[in-house]
């Protein structure tokens, strides 16, 4: 027997309780108030219906294991190579199909100029000298990204259309978004987010989940590396501020 | 709550407020019922514009049974009033 999630189930009872209680209410008892609950009842059930289509297969504890895997092997690899330097969130004209972050491996303080794509590999080299290289990972904004129907527009009303339908239509993970910029930085605010921020050497180096998925998507509608300058979270407003690169 | 939830629950509240009302008013009529509880249903899945794409399409078959349904209640009303 097919899975069926608890929209579906539920909307299988509201239909055949609709049927039961609309049917006799107008043809036996002639009740038009509940003939009238009852057609609320087929129409709710036919919503639900629709919906239960569209919820993920996956249960969300397989979601959760997958990935806390992926985040413990790129935090393990980051933590072993002892890197300190902050990721810049790259476009995917500059990162292969979709937006990554890359790491460089040696830093000096200041962001490297990445002007050209980067061969899709782990390790990627960005200039001629020898220290030139660093690490170019998926994170999950790069995966968030792909969630979106078209790739969003540079101004700010387009990037929090892009933002709001990402983080509450698709992932559910905050109540709303808004985005003010103001010269070369974007600063995002997310009001009541449901994905906690980790305190471990990796997130200072690529952010929390939420600003992943912020940076790839400004980086993705900017066209321009971005990174992620600041990021607190208080009274359920979480706040990322992003650098726009060169 | 996600979403879909809120959604449903909008739905739900606003319905049954619906019908509590027309009780209430003296209602008598099942398309005046049914012509309300369309509309509202209708307005509010055009104001829950994020949905993905799969939801607006399965979401977007209801509408057009529900508008059927409207269409044929208001059909029937209009002959009623010009016989």
């Amino acid at each position: 027997m097919k899975s069926r999630n608890t929209y579906t189930w539920a909307g299988l009872g509201l239909l055949i309780a609709g049927g039961l209680i609309t049917l006799p209410a107008y043809f036996i008892f002639h009740l038009i108030w509940l003939t009238a609950l009852g057609i609320c009842m087929l129409i709710l059930s036919f919503i639900l219906i629709a919906l239960g289509k569209a919820v993920p297969k996956l249960p969300p504890e397989v979601c959760s294991l997958l990935l806390e895997t992926g985040v413990d092997n790129i935090a393990s690899l980051i933590e072993e190579l002892g890197i300190k330097s902050k990721a810049i969130y790259l476009p995917s004209s500059l990162a292969g199909k979709y937006p990554r972050a890359f790491i460089p491996l040696h830093s000096n303080g200041s962001h490297p100029e990445i002007t050209k794509a980067l061969p899709k590999r782990l390790i990627a080299r960005y200039g001629s000298s020898p220290e030139d290289i660093g690490l170019l990972i998926s994170t999950i904004g790069s995966a968030a990204t792909g969630m979106l129907e078209s790739k969003p527009g540079a101004t700010p009303d387009e990037l929090e259309a892009a933002l709001t339908s990402l983080l509450i239509g698709r992932l559910g993970v905050a109540s709303s978004t808004r985005v003010i910029c103001n010269n070369n930085h974007i600063n995002v605010e997310i009001f009541k987010p449901r994905l906690e921020n980790g305190a471990s050497w990796s997130h200072q180096c690529l952010g929390g989940p939420l600003a992943t998925v912020v940076a790839s998507v400004a980086a993705e509608a900017w066209d321009k590396p971005m990174t992620i300058s600041q990021e607190v979270q208080v009274n359920g407003k979480y706040s990322v501020e992003l650098e726009v690169g060169k | 709550m996600t979403l879909y939830n809120r959604y449903i629950i909008t739905v739900t509240l606003l319905l049954l407020l619906t019908t509590v009302i027309l009780i209430a008013i003296g209602q008598n009529s099942l398309d005046i019922y049914f012509i309300v509880y369309v509309i509202e249903a209708l307005v509010i899945t055009e104001l829950y514009v994020y949905f993905n794409s799969k939801a607006r399409r399965g979401l977007s078959y209801v509408s057009i049974i529900l508008f059927g349904g409207f269409t044929i209640a208001l059909c029937l009303q209009i002959i009623r009033i010009l016989t």
